[in-house]
């Protein structure tokens, strides 16, 4: 007969779970707002969305660091507080632009704020669990919330992102959930720390090696195309230029930060394994990445695909971290991610109020580079400002990317990947000239029509936001000792 | 004051933000008001400077980012003090024969921000902040090419960021690569660079990164074969442009030569000095012949600033005081007397609004105060004796002639090549009778542009026949860093070529 299973309430450790519930709750108050009164504005909504996040923000900080719960599949280590932290403040920053002065219909609807919430919830789940089960349950809870997202936004090419997106979001999740498989065969676990044991005693075992390695490949390219690296970034750019453009620059940062912390998590249990092909691959993909899309990023006529371009060669440029498996190489997918966070976020806020209902300088672009050709003359502050942010993505010092940059750089120096710290280099410099070409129209060239504006959709909460992200970007010099040392000591007390 | 070094940097960045108030018609008095204080400024650190005292003075040090060594370390020292003065004058002198008139507001802000930058990267001791500076310095720099410049002036700014900016992306590497050897050797991370000075490297890590930070030095100087974008910057920048970089932006190649690889790698300088003479030869010779073949009065002066760099390149690599004393000293001479000759040419072209040679001729008989002052400063150009140039083009060559007499004759033709075709320019657009009607009716110099030449020609004489109060502090320094280089070199062959105890005193 069995044994009777007791489970008493303090093994459960039910305040990891906290973070997720908030967020949830949060979402489910708002659809029950909307039940009860169907009259209000979107203001409040974002309000309320900005409150529980906040309330989300302090469960996070009250957790204590390496504990477990639930079972034993929530995992609050380091690495899951920080970006929890990080996923939390790219959300408080994001959500303020939905009050532009020009309506956009999705906002309108509560369910947007709703389904917001949930996603948040989906890549907190992701980041704070190391069973794989539960990892794939929070990554298609954020993956379903951003695609409808993305479709809210109401145009023909907002649909054809989301489908996009869904189809190889799809296709991803697939791999996901065959690699798990391969690995579940292998060790007879979903729980990482057991599948790392396992394999550690297995790994010497003639022909087993073959099946390592389909699981790892499996895995990779999910995250590769989570991640949007070569040659599984074929989406981004489509994505980009359909969702409105604070959703695009979200999503440039956000879920990969989510994606990354679960990509650490695997691959560095494969490196730690000494499976030295995962690093030699994701050495490669990164590679591979930050040149290719630099290079196509050169030939792009709209600033968004640029800018969707250029994120995914900063991607690339965080991957190689991910390969060198340090302390240092963690610290630096942080504190890059940190740091790009306000200047993407900024740089996409500055096309979302420089955003048209009607495409008045191009059939087929909203943001073409002729938009912002004079920018100088007309808004002096606007062209400042993006010139601002144009730079540290370029990664002049002493802007935000390039604390960022050095930081990666010299955590490849000291592994040893000097030609990779080179190579890193050089990208910089290529990607300097297509950053640089926006700066030219701003600056150097001539308004191509004769408009008064080109801020049609410029609101006091947007004003606060872009002024938020320009201290963040312009200050960083201030405040990148006191975020490494946080981030490093985090990191380190989780043993990564 | 203490801390005078950072006032300099921060005064004119302040009175750059500052600036965005003040109306557009008083910019100009206000951006030449803040850049004779901070010339005062200069002087007062010029004055207050220990001419005896050949380390760093006014050093400051705030840590930035101590887990990563990062500081905001700052100094002065014989060799970087004078720069800073020739900066800030140069900014001075070219705010004031400034005759743009397109969006002055914003040129003076920019030449701020600029200032701000050159001033940064002559004082900083700290390798993170000195890129800091350097990387910054091309902002502005781009602006004034790409909005005030001719017709190809997109292409030349870029061309201009581009290629310093990944030049200068390989010696951040270098940087990075040598904060981490320190990390390893020490326990400490430190980007000081006087932290580093301290490290003995091996032969082999000295090499690779001396190359590392020759790419970012070379391409600024610029060295032959990658001097290509600096004609077009030269050919597409307003005159101010054209000044400030030839007079200071160019120095800080150089001066990085001086600062960083000689210190830091004495080993692999001196196995590098026959490759870096070579190429430094070529630079001079060939674009010397370059400069003949121009039609342009300003490409001509562009090309000459070329060779000029190609002496200043030699002087550095001769690894004894005269030569390198000799090559800080042509940094400060060619950075008058080339600005002087940009603004030059930048007076008749806004006469003409033309630069080539064959729309001139006979102009001495209309401008004859515009032809004096030309004639001076083109003769300081080629290093007349008691001119300017003379004193650091001497020095250099005789340092070097204690490495390689043939060489020091190969770079000597410099002088007869330069005499040729600089005066070549003076005969097509000074004497014979004035062909083109448009010149009959031209004006001499007016008082803005008088006033802004004389004090350079004053101090071109000046120094032409008593260099001593200039060259004994940076003779000082030199000796010091040589004798330090002298006992950290580990081959035999460096240490013999290193030659500390002649001195410069009585060299002219």
């Amino acid at each position: 007969m069995l044994e009777p299973i007791n489970v008493s309430l303090e093994s459960l450790n039910l305040i990891t779970l906290a973070p997720m519930l908030i967020a949830i709750a949060g979402g489910l108050i708002i659809l029950v707002l909307d039940l009860i009164n169907n009259k209000l504005d979107k203001s409040l909504y974002v309000m309320l969305t900005i409150l529980m996040l906040v309330v989300d923000f302090g469960a996070v900080l009250g957790l204590n660091v390496n504990e477990r719960g639930f079972f034993d599949v929530m995992l609050i280590d380091g690495i899951s507080i920080i970006s929890q932290l990080m996923i939390i403040v790219g959300s408080i920053i994001f959500i303020p632009l939905a009050l532009t002065s020009k309506r956009f219909h999705e906002y309108s609807y509560p369910e947007f704020f709703a389904l917001f919430l949930f996603m948040i919830a989906g890549f907190q789940f992701m980041v704070a669990s190391d069973n794989l089960i539960l990892i794939f349950v929070g990554l298609e809870t954020a993956s379903l919330s951003l695609y409808t997202l993305i479709a809210l936004h109401n145009r023909s090419n907002s649909y054809e992102a989301a489908v996009k997106y869904f189809t190889m979001g799809a296709l991803s999740a697939g791999f996901f959930a065959m690699g798990s498989a391969v690995v579940y065969a292998l060790t007879g676990s979903v729980e990482l720390y057991k599948v790392a044991e396992v394999l550690a005693t297995r790994i010497d075992e003639p022909g087993l090696m073959i099946a390592i390695f389909g699981s790892s490949v499996l895995l990779l390219v999910t995250f590769s195309f989570k991640l949007s690296l070569f040659p599984f970034h074929t989406w981004a750019p489509d994505v980009y230029e359909g969702a409105s453009a604070p959703l695009a620059g979200y999503m440039s940062v956000v879920p990969k930060v989510a994606a990354f912390v679960v990509a650490i998590r695997i691959f560095g249990m494969y490196i730690d394994l000494g499976v030295e092909w995962v690093r030699i691959m994701i050495l490669l993909l990164a590679v591979l990445t930050m040149t290719l899309a630099n290079l196509m990023a050169l030939v792009q006529e709209d600033v968004k695909r640029m800018l969707a371009y250029s994120s995914i060669s900063h991607a690339g440029f965080i991957m190689a971290a991910l390969a060198l498996d340090t302390t240092e190489g963690t610290v630096s997918i942080f504190l890059y991610y940190g740091l790009f966070m306000f200047t993407n976020l900024g740089a996409f806020a500055m096309l979302w109020i420089s955003r048209h209902k009607n495409r008045r300088f191009n059939a087929r672009y909203d943001h073409p580079y002729e938009k912002f050709a004079g920018f100088i003359h007309i808004m002096p502050i606007g062209a400042m400002i993006m010139g601002l942010f144009m730079l540290s993505l370029a990664g002049v010092p002493p802007f935000s990317i390039f604390w960022g940059k050095i930081y990666v750089m010299q955590a490849a120096v000291n592994s040893g990947y000097i030609w990779l710290a080179i190579v890193m280099g050089l990208n910089s410099a290529i990607a300097a000239y297509y950053y640089l070409k926006l700066i030219v129209y701003m600056f150097l060239k001539d308004p191509v029509k004769d408009v008064d504006t080109i801020y049609y959709n410029l609101s006091k909460p947007l004003m606060a936001v872009i002024g938020l992200a320009t201290v963040a970007t312009v200050g960083a010099i201030f405040y990148v000792q006191p975020l490494i040392s946080y981030l490093y000591y985090m990191i380190s007390a989780s043993g990564y | 004051m203490d801390n005078i070094l950072s006032v300099l940097i921060f005064f004119p960045a302040i009175a750059g933000l500052l600036g965005f108030v003040v109306d557009k018609e008083s910019a100009r008095a206000y951006g030449i008001t803040v850049a004779a204080i901070e010339f005062f400024l200069s002087l007062w650190l010029w004055f207050s400077f220990d001419a005896t005292n050949a380390g760093m003075q006014y050093v400051e040090m705030i840590p930035l980012i101590p887990d990563f060594g990062v500081s905001y370390y700052l100094g002065v020292d014989g060799i970087s003090l004078f720069i800073i003065v020739m900066a800030a004058l140069m900014t001075l002198i070219g705010m004031m024969s400034m005759s743009i008139t397109k969006n002055v507001k914003n040129m003076i802000i920019t030449l701020l921000f600029l200032e701000m930058t050159m001033m940064g990267v002559f004082v900083a001791l700290d390798a993170i902040i000195f890129y800091l500076f350097w990387e910054l310095s091309l902002v502005p720099m781009l602006y004034i090419i790409g909005a005030w410049g001719g017709p190809l002036r997109v292409y030349a700014s870029i061309k201009f960021f581009l290629y310093t900016f990944a030049g200068s992306l390989i010696m951040l590497v270098g940087m990075l690569f040598m904060a981490y050897v320190y990390h390893n050797l020490t326990g400490v991370w430190s980007f000081a660079i006087t932290d580093w000075y301290a490290l003995v490297l091996p032969v082999e890590y000295q090499l690779w990164l001396f190359a590392a930070f020759f790419f970012g030095f070379a391409i600024k100087v610029p060295m032959f074969p990658f001097h290509t974008w600096l004609p077009y910057a030269h050919g597409q920048a307003p005159t101010i442009g054209s000044v400030i970089l030839a007079a200071v932006l160019l120095k800080m190649g150089t001066y990085g030569f001086v600062r960083f690889s000689l210190p830091m790698f004495p080993d692999a300088s001196v196995m590098m000095i026959t490759p870096i003479a070579i190429l430094a030869i070529i630079m001079i010779i060939y674009t010397a012949m370059v400069a003949y073949a121009q039609k342009d009065i300003k490409q001509v002066i562009a090309y000459s600033s070329v060779s000029h760099m190609g002496i200043i390149m030699l002087g550095i690599f001769a690894m004894n005081a005269e030569g390198i004393s000799g090559s800080v000293f042509q940094m400060l001479s060619h950075g008058i007397v080339s600005g002087a000759l940009f603004m030059l040419v930048g007076v008749i072209y806004d006469r003409r609004h033309t630069k080539l040679m064959s729309e001139f001729g006979g102009l001495a008989t209309v401008m004859p105060k515009y032809a004096v002052i030309f004639g001076i400063m083109l003769m300081a150009s080629v290093g007349l004796p008691l001119t300017i140039g003379f004193v650091g083009e001497f020095l250099v060559l005789l340092g070097f002639y204690q490495i390689s007499p043939i060489m020091t004759i190969l770079a000597g033709t410099s002088i007869i090549i330069g005499a040729i075709y600089m005066l070549a320019v003076y005969k097509k657009t000074f004497f014979g009778p004035i062909t083109n009607e448009a010149n009959k009716t031209l004006k001499d110099l007016d008082r803005k542009e008088t006033w802004s030449l004389i004090p350079l020609v004053l101090i071109v004489v000046w120094l032409g026949v008593y260099p001593k109060p200039i060259l004994e502090p940076i003779d000082n320094s030199v000796k010091a860093m040589l004798v330090f280089m002298e006992e950290k070199a580990i081959t035999q062959e460096a240490k013999d070529v290193i030659i500390v105890a002649k001195s410069t005193e009585g060299g002219i």
